[in-house]
């Protein structure tokens, strides 16, 4: 079932936490509301859940409008943050409960629903237990089994991840993942956690301040941030910025900043008449070479070996640039090393808007 | 070397951590000898200072099997149900008592509805406010009702003086439950009334337990509510019946007296002994997840 939100807001007293936001999931679509905490992500997903009622904007639910229905009629399933089981019932209770609700199933139907639901996030050898009892992972497949027992149209999920360890973490990320596509349910999740957008979500939708910075496939918000905030929020480590200056010699398109010269091709040609811009390289796109071989050069600050890479920060002029090399690379604090720019990877954004110039 | 070091800072801290028993222990002395006095002078025919005069006997205790050979009792309603009364008097009164707390609690905790500042600002100050000066006007309230000189009335009026503490304590109990677990019970699909029941009100437990006894022993002691507004023999509590006792004539049986008095006092004791850790958690407070 797919999901509008349209011109939805949300204040507070005069604060606006969610500020005219329009946004689609389509049907089985996974959908990441990513952003600082503060940006109006969670308050955003409580307002689907029915929780927070909307200052103003729809809510639409296939072709039903639900803004103004109870949370029980929404036919949505939701995984808090802190899981929220009830301390005081077994995993079977807590996975039972909204069904319990519901007088058209009957005991036996529960019972086998609810073992079904507990067998397929694997923790039906548990049923008999508290939630006290289970450990940070368990809890949050019961969540997730309880979320999914009443057959919702709509899964939400609260910072699923974010309670749990880093080696958990990345075996939830695949398996919620998965069984996502497996049900083929509408979902829509929240983190603060790039990492985790990236690689959950079909499409991510990125906010700040309570307004929509972009939606867009996880590539196309790496590949073409739509402005300098997404830029620096998506990617890790995050990207290198400087100001630049825009200007054609013979014929041909050049940008120039801090030493470094590139030439520019076609598509990344600055709408308009820029001659200022700020310009962003990843970390990834820029490469250590001798120093006389490259676009620039400077000193290695400091190198911080990460196993499959490292990140070496290079101190050229005023400024540091973080760059990704090889593990081989076996430079020392204070060496020399020319820096070569992926010139055809280079992101343009506007100075004072941070728009994005191409 | 550290062993050297730390083990005078040990042996320091224990003296120290010893202080507060000798000092509660002193100050419990006092109330301790009463006790025992109360209880050891009730087999005794009379007692002088701490010194019984004559031997052991049951005599003071003739109230529970012959209360006819008891010149005090004769003109009042038998002791069975004067207990019953008390029991039924205290229970009710907690019970109600429990439920409009827990309910109005609720409310206080988790609803926003136009006054409710007001309202909790309200319930402080009638917490605060001096039963005794509201006498002539509930006088007036139980005579208007003809709930006057009836065991009802004298529930109800003790219900409403327990209910500020009430609704504030169990206020607190819920303000401690996350907001998490109720909004999953709503998305999960229960109503209000049904998350109250099945969500919040098995996670306070340990709350209304400790607010039950104590509303129950305040009502079992109470004795200004039942003697004012239930003169008349048929409907008094054991309270009134000391009272009788300690101001019937010129010599007061001390024998009979704390004979009464124990048998008064006893169930709240064994209640006591029994929930004390329940008691404690309403100053503790809050969920163990």
């Amino acid at each position: 079932m797919r999901v509008v939100l349209e011109q939805l807001s949300k204040k507070f007293g005069d604060v606006a936490a969610v500020d005219a936001i329009d946004l689609e999931a389509r049907s089985g679509e996974f959908v990441a509301l990513l952003g600082p905490s503060g940006c109006g992500k969670t308050t955003t997903l409580l307002m689907i859940a029915g929780i927070y009622r909307p200052t103003s904007g729809t809510i639409v639910f296939g072709d039903r409008r639900v803004d103004h229905l109870h949370p029980k009629d929404r036919g949505i399933g939701m995984v808090f943050q802190s899981y929220a089981l009830y301390p005081h019932m077994t995993v079977a209770e807590n996975i039972g409960f909204p069904l319990e609700l519901r007088r058209a199933v009957g005991k036996p139907e529960r019972d086998q629903r609810v073992r079904e639901a507990a067998g397929r996030v694997e923790v039906d050898d548990l049923l008999d237990r508290r939630p006290a009892q289970l450990s940070g992972g368990q809890q949050q497949r019961v969540a997730l089994a309880r979320a999914l027992v009443k057959r919702p149209d709509i899964l939400l999920l609260d910072e699923p991840l974010s309670n749990l360890d880093a080696r958990l973490r990345h075996d939830m990320r695949g398996e919620i993942k998965r069984l996502q596509k497996e049900i083929g349910i509408t979902s829509i999740f929240v983190t603060h956690d790039q990492l985790e957008a990236l690689t959950m979500a079909d499409r991510v939708a990125v906010m700040r301040n309570g307004r929509l910075q972009a939606y867009a496939t996880p590539d196309e918000l790496y590949a073409r941030p739509r402005n300098r905030f997404v830029a620096e929020f998506i990617g890790t480590p995050p990207m290198n910025f400087f100001p630049a200056e825009l200007g054609s010699r013979n014929g041909s398109f050049i940008a120039r900043a801090e030493g470094i010269e590139v030439e520019l091709t076609r598509a990344q040609l600055p709408h308009g008449e820029a001659r200022q811009a700020t310009m962003g390289v990843r970390p990834e796109h820029l490469a250590i070479v001798p120093p006389a071989e490259g676009n620039v050069s400077g000193e290695v600050y400091v190198v911080e070996p990460m196993g499959r890479e490292q990140i070496v920060d290079v101190q050229v002029g005023e400024r540091r640039l973080r760059v990704i090399a090889p593990p081989g690379f076996a430079g020392r604090i204070g060496d020399r090393v020319g820096l070569r720019v992926a010139a055809e990877r280079l992101h343009f954004f506007d100075p004072t808007s941070g728009e994005r110039l191409s | 070397m550290a062993t050297v070091v730390v083990a005078p800072v040990a042996g320091r801290n224990r003296w120290f951590s010893l202080l507060p028993y000798v000092v509660l222990g002193l100050a419990t002395v006092p109330i301790l000898v009463l006790y025992v006095w109360l209880f050891y002078s009730s087999f005794f025919p009379r007692i002088e200072g701490f010194t019984p005069i004559g031997g052991f006997t049951l005599d003071n205790w003739r109230f529970l099997w012959d209360p006819a050979s008891v010149p005090q009792m004769r003109n009042r309603p038998p002791i069975i149900p004067l207990t019953i009364n008390t029991f039924l008097f205290a229970t009710l009164t907690s019970l109600i008592s429990l439920l409009i707390s827990s309910m109005a609690g609720y409310a206080f905790s988790r609803l926003r509805f136009k006054g409710r500042r007001t309202f909790l600002g309200g319930i402080l100050l009638l917490h605060s406010f001096p039963s005794v000066t509201l006498l002539i006007a509930l006088f007036v309230v139980l005579r208007t009702l003809g709930l006057y000189d009836k065991l009802v009335g004298v529930i109800l009026v003790q219900t409403a003086f327990a209910l500020p503490f009430g609704i504030w304590i169990m206020k607190g109990f819920f303000d401690n439950i996350p907001w998490d677990l109720e909004m999953s019970a709503l998305v999960d699909g229960a109503g209000r009334l049904r998350t109250w029941w099945r969500i919040m009100l098995p996670l306070v437990k340990p709350g209304l337990l400790a607010l039950g006894i104590l509303l129950f022993v305040e009502g079992w002691n109470q004795f200004l509510l039942p003697f004012v507004f239930m003169p008349s023999g048929s409907q008094q509590t054991l309270s009134t019946l000391v009272r009788g006792i300690l101001g019937e004539g010129r010599f007061v049986d001390y024998g009979l007296l704390t004979a009464v008095g124990l048998y008064y006092i006893a169930p709240v004791l064994v209640l006591f002994v029994l929930a004390q850790d329940q008691l404690m958690r309403i100053y503790a407070g809050g969920v163990k997840g």
